[in-house]
C-alpha cells in the first residue's frame, strides 16, 4: 500500500572560498554608441552566469542586458578569475563586473557633467541616458557621452576592477573566525509516497524557499533550483559508485548507475525569500550548489513520515527502505507478543 | 487470374512503390534542405532590451545557440591533422609499477606517438596537495590512473593501441574502508603523505557544559555514498602548438586561471606560452575543477607536431575524474525539553580517494557547516580525510554541504519526534538570526533561514503554518 509522508529540511551555505583568497577581475568597455563589452576570465558551464554578469553590468551602466556582450574565458584576452566553483561567480565575479562597470561610468560622467552644468556627483544612470539627479529631463544619452568621451575629450570609457571577498583567518585550535564573506539560506519541504510492499519512494512534490539576495535573474535561479532538486533526488535514491573487494568500480556506466530522468522529477515549486546583501552586487548573493543541498535530507524526512522508518544511509534505495520496514514489522510483532 | 485482380495488383504495387518512394523523399529532405536563414529578429527577447536590466527574466544568448543546434562543444572541433588520444587505465586499484612496454602500440600502424609517466617533465600537481600524478609512473593508487596515453589517427586505432600497451604491475593491498585508513600507522598507503591528510576542528563555547544543562541528549550515526556529476559532456581537450613554442589548448575546464597555473607546473613551460580557451561547458557541478586531459592532449601534440583531442569515455568519467565524498557522520546533541539546542558534537570521516584534490575545502566546508543553520552556542565538530585506494574524491556541488545536511536535518526530526514537537517548530525555535554568531563565532548578516522555513511551509500548507506567518 502507498504511503504519503511529507519532510522538511533547511540548510545554509557559504559563498566563495573557506578563508583563501579567491579574487575575480574584470574589464568593461564602454562603445561608442553606448553599448559595452565585459572581459572576465570565468566560464559558462550552463548555469547562465555570463547572462548574470551582463545583467549586472548593463544595471551599473542603465543600460539593457542586451547591450552587454561577454568575452570569456581566454587566457590571453581575459583578466584572471577563480573560476565557475563555490557559488561565486554572481558575487565575487559579479562585484568585479560591477565595480569595473562603475570605473567606466564614471569617466563617462566627467564627460557628461560640464555638458549638463552640474557636478559629477549630481548624476545618474537611467534607461541610456545620463540624468541629472532629481531632474531627469536634463539628460544626454549615454552613446553621445561615449562618443564625445572617445572623439573630443580623448579619454575612452573603460574600466577594470578585481574583487575579492573579506574573510579572516581561522584559529588553528578552535577553528573560530570568519572564513566566509556571505551566507545564502533555504528549505525545501517533500512530498512522497512510499509503496510499503516494496520500499519504492516516489517523489511527488519538492515545494523549496531560496535565499540568493536579490535575485539578478529570477528565471535563471529557478532553473538553478530545478537541477540542483534533481540532483537531490539522486543522492537521496537512486545514485551511487560501487566498488568490487579489489577497489574496481562495478557500474561506471548509465545502465547501472542509476540517475533521475525526467520521468523520476516531482512538481518543484520555486519561490525566491524576500533577502538583499549589502556586500554584493546589487544585493546579490548567489544559489548554485546550495540549491542540491536540502533536497536529500527532505525526502528522508517524508520517507520517515510515511513509513515510520529512519534511512540513515543514502541512497534509501527501494530494498534499503523495504529492509528497514520490514524491521520495523518484526520489532513490533515482538512488541505484540511480548504483550507490552 | 483475371484482368482486374492483376490490375488491383498493379495498382497497389504502383501505390507501395510511390508511398515507399514519398517515404524515402522525407527521410532525404534534411540532408538536401537548403540552410533557411536565421529567423533573428522574431526571436530575440523584448526582456533582454529592457532596463532596469536586474530582476529581469532576460534570456541567455547560449540557450538560443543550443536550441538551434549551433553550440561547438570540444567533440565538434576539428583542426587540419588532428589526432585522438586515448588514455589506458591501470584497472588496479593498488600497484606498483614494474614495467610498461608501449613497443607493440607504437608499431600500429595509425599510432603517431605514445607517452607514458617519463614524458611528463613535473608528474605531480593538485590544489593544495601536489599528489596527483599526471600519468602514474611508479605507484597506481587508484584503479582509474592513466599509465600511458596514445595518439593515433583514428579514435578506434588509439583504443586498439591501448590493447597492445603491456603493463606488469605488483599488486600492493588495497585500502578501501575510510575507518580502517583512519586507523592505519606509517607508512601508510600514500607514502610519504600521513593517512590522515586532513583535519579540522570548530570550538566554540564548551559541549560539556551544554551537554550537562540538557534534558535529553540525542546520538545518530549517517553515512551517505559516492557519486558521480555525470555531466551530459564528458571532459575533453585540444592542444595545438605553433612553431614558436606556444600551445593552445581548448578545454571543458570551469577554472582557466588554475588550468593554467597546473599546466606550467606540469609541461615545464612559462604561463606566457600558454593559452587556454575555455568553450562552452556541457555541465560542470564541480566536476571539471582540474586540469584530466590537458597535459596529456599537450605533450601528445609537441611529440607528434600534430594537434591533438581527447575526450573521456562515459567510464571514464567514473574513473578518472573526481567524485562527491562519502563521510561517516556522528552527531550528539543536548536540548532543552523545549527542544532549544544547548550543545552539538559532531564527528566526519570523509573517504579522500586517491588522491586529495579539493578534499581540503570539502573538510573545512562540511565541519564549519555541520551544526547546521541553528543558533548553537556549544560546538564541538571534528573532521577528518583520509586516502583511500579509490576513485579521488574532489570539488562537487556542495563541497560536503550536501551530507552534513542529511545527518543534522536527519537527527533534528527524530529529536522532534522524541519531544512531541512539530518539525517545522523545532526549526524555528532554533535557526540562526540576524547578527547570531556561526559555529566560527562569525556574526551573521542577511540571515533569512527563518523566512524561508515560512515561506516554504506557507506554499506546502504545513500545519499552522498560515497562522505564524
Amino acid at each position: 500500500m502507498k504511503r504519503r509522508g511529507r519532510g522538511i529540511a533547511c540548510m545554509w551555505y557559504p559563498i566563495g572560498f573557506t578563508v583563501s583568497a579567491n579574487p575575480s577581475a574584470a574589464v568593461v568597455k564602454v562603445n561608442e554608441d553606448g553599448t559595452a563589452t565585459l572581459l572576465t576570465g570565468t566560464v559558462e558551464t550552463g548555469q547562465g552566469s555570463l547572462t548574470i554578469l551582463a545583467q549586472i553590468v548593463a544595471q551599473e551602466l542603465g543600460i539593457a542586458t542586451d547591450d552587454v556582450h561577454v568575452v570569456s574565458a581566454d587566457t590571453d584576452t581575459t583578466p584572471m578569475d577563480t573560476g565557475a566553483i563555490a557559488s561565486r561567480t554572481t558575487y565575487v565575479t559579479g562585484n568585479a563586473a560591477r565595480l569595473a562597470a562603475e570605473k567606466a561610468k564614471k569617466i563617462l560622467f566627467d564627460v557628461a557633467a560640464p555638458l549638463l552644468g552640474v557636478k559629477p556627483d549630481h548624476l545618474e544612470v537611467s534607461d541610456h541616458k545620463i540624468q541629472i539627479k532629481g531632474f531627469p529631463s536634463r539628460s544626454l544619452h549615454i552613446g553621445d557621452v561615449a562618443e564625445r568621451a572617445r572623439g573630443v575629450n580623448g579619454d575612452p570609457p573603460l574600466g577594470s576592477a578585481s574583487f575579492n571577498p573579506a574573510t579572516a583567518a581561522l584559529d588553528p585550535e578552535t577553528g573560530q573566525g570568519k572564513p566566509f564573506a556571505t551566507y545564502v539560506y533555504a528549505t525545501q519541504i517533500a512530498e512522497v509516497d512510499v509503496d510499503d510492499e516494496t520500499g519504492e519512494v516516489e517523489v511527488l512534490r519538492v515545494v523549496a524557499s531560496h535565499d540568493c539576495g536579490t535575485p539578478i535573474n529570477p528565471m535563471l535561479v529557478e532553473g538553478q533550483v530545478e537541477g540542483g532538486i534533481s540532483m537531490g533526488v539522486g543522492f537521496a535514491l537512486e545514485e551511487e559508485m560501487l566498488f568490487d573487494a579489489n577497489g574496481r568500480q562495478i557500474n561506471p556506466n548509465l545502465t547501472n548507475y542509476i540517475m533521475p530522468t525526467s520521468l523520476d522529477m516531482p512538481k518543484v515549486e520555486v519561490d525566491i525569500v524576500d533577502s538583499y546583501d549589502p556586500t554584493g552586487p546589487f544585493g546579490a548573493k548567489g544559489v548554485g550548489e546550495p540549491t542540491c543541498v536540502a533536497t536529500a535530507a527532505a525526502i528522508l524526512n517524508a520517507i520517515h513520515d510515511a513509513v515510520g522508518v529512519r534511512v540513515t544511509s543514502l541512497p534509501a534505495t527501494s530494498e534499503k527502505v523495504y529492509a528497514a520496514i520490514k524491521a520495523k514489522r518484526a520489532q513490533e510483532g515482538k512488541r505484540l507478543a511480548a504483550g507490552t | 487470374m483475371d484482368k482486374k485482380e492483376t490490375d488491383d495488383k498493379k495498382a497497389a504495387v504502383i501505390e507501395r512503390e510511390s508511398q515507399t518512394e514519398a517515404l524515402r523523399e522525407m527521410l532525404r529532405a534534411p540532408a538536401a534542405a537548403p540552410l533557411a536563414p536565421l529567423p533573428l529578429e522574431t526571436l530575440v527577447p523584448e526582456v533582454r532590451q529592457q532596463t532596469p536590466a536586474v530582476r529581469q527574466r532576460a534570456t541567455r544568448p547560449d540557450a538560443r545557440l543550443h536550441g538551434l543546434g549551433q553550440t561547438k562543444y570540444i567533440d565538434d572541433f576539428y583542426l587540419p591533422g588532428m589526432l585522438f588520444a586515448k588514455i589506458k587505465r591501470a584497472g588496479i586499484a593498488s600497484a606498483r609499477i614494474v614495467r610498461i612496454d608501449t613497443k607493440e602500440a607504437e608499431a600500429l600502424p595509425g599510432v603517431v606517438a605514445v607517452v607514458t609517466a617519463r614524458d611528463v617533465p613535473c608528474n605531480s600537481f593538485g590544489p593544495s596537495l601536489k599528489d596527483q600524478p599526471v600519468l602514474a609512473g611508479e605507484r597506481v593508487f587508484h584503479a582509474g590512473d592513466g599509465v600511458a596515453a596514445v595518439a593515433a589517427v583514428t579514435e578506434q586505432i588509439a583504443a586498439e593501441a591501448l590493447e597492445k600497451i603491456e603493463v606488469e604491475y605488483e599488486p600492493v593491498t588495497p585500502v578501501l574502508d575510510p575507518l580502517e585508513s583512519l586507523k592505519l600507522e606509517t607508512p601508510g598507503l600514500h607514502a610519504p603523505n600521513p593517512n590522515i591528510y586532513g583535519h579540522k576542528v570548530i570550538r566554540k563555547g564548551d559541549v560539556e557544559k551544554g551537554f550537562a544543562a540538557s534534558y535529553r541528549i540525542f546520538e545518530a550515526s549517517y553515512r551517505t555514498q559516492m557519486v558521480e556529476h555525470v555531466p551530459l559532456e564528458p571532459h575533453s581537450s585540444l592542444a595545438t602548438w605553433d612553431a614558436n613554442g606556444r600551445v593552445t589548448i581548448y578545454s571543458t575546464l570551469g577554472r582557466i586561471t588554475l588550468g593554467r597555473a597546473d599546466l606550467a607546473r606540469t609541461l615545464a613551460v612559462p604561463m606566457s606560452r600558454i593559452r587556454i580557451i575555455a568553450t562552452v561547458v556541457g555541465g560542470n557541478f564541480g566536476g571539471k575543477n582540474e586540469i584530466t586531459t590537458e597535459p596529456v592532449v599537450a605533450l601528445l601534440a609537441k611529440k607528434t607536431g600534430r594537434p591533438v583531442k581527447c575526450t573521456f569515455t562515459r567510464p571514464e568519467e567514473f574513473t578518472s575524474s573526481t567524485t562527491r565524498h562519502p563521510i561517516i557522520m556522528d552527531y550528539k546533541t543536548g536540548v532543552t525539553k523545549e527542544g532549544r539546542i544547548l550543545a552539538r558534537q559532531v564527528r566526519l570521516v570523509l573517504d579522500g580517494g586517491a588522491y586529495c584534490s579539493w578534499s581540503e575545502t570539502t573538510l573545512a566546508k562540511a565541519c564549519i557547516l555541520s551544526p547546521g543553520p541553528y543558533d548553537i552556542e556549544n560546538i564541538y565538530a571534528e573532521a577528518f580525510v583520509v586516502y583511500t585506494n579509490k576513485t579521488m574524491t574532489g570539488a562537487m556541488r556542495g563541497f560536503g554541504a550536501p551530507q552534513v545536511c542529511f545527518a543534522y536535518e536527519s537527527h533534528m526530526d527524530d529529536i522532534a519526534e522524541a519531544l512531541g514537537i512539530d518539525p517545522l517548530e523545532i526549526r524555528l525555535r532554533n535557526v540562526l538570526r540576524e547578527g547570531s554568531l556561526s559555529p566560527t563565532s562569525q556574526q551573521l548578516h542577511s540571515v533569512v533561514v527563518r523566512e524561508t522555513l515560512l515561506q516554504a511551509a506557507q506554499r506546502f500548507g504545513w500545519n499552522g503554518a498560515e497562522v505564524r506567518a
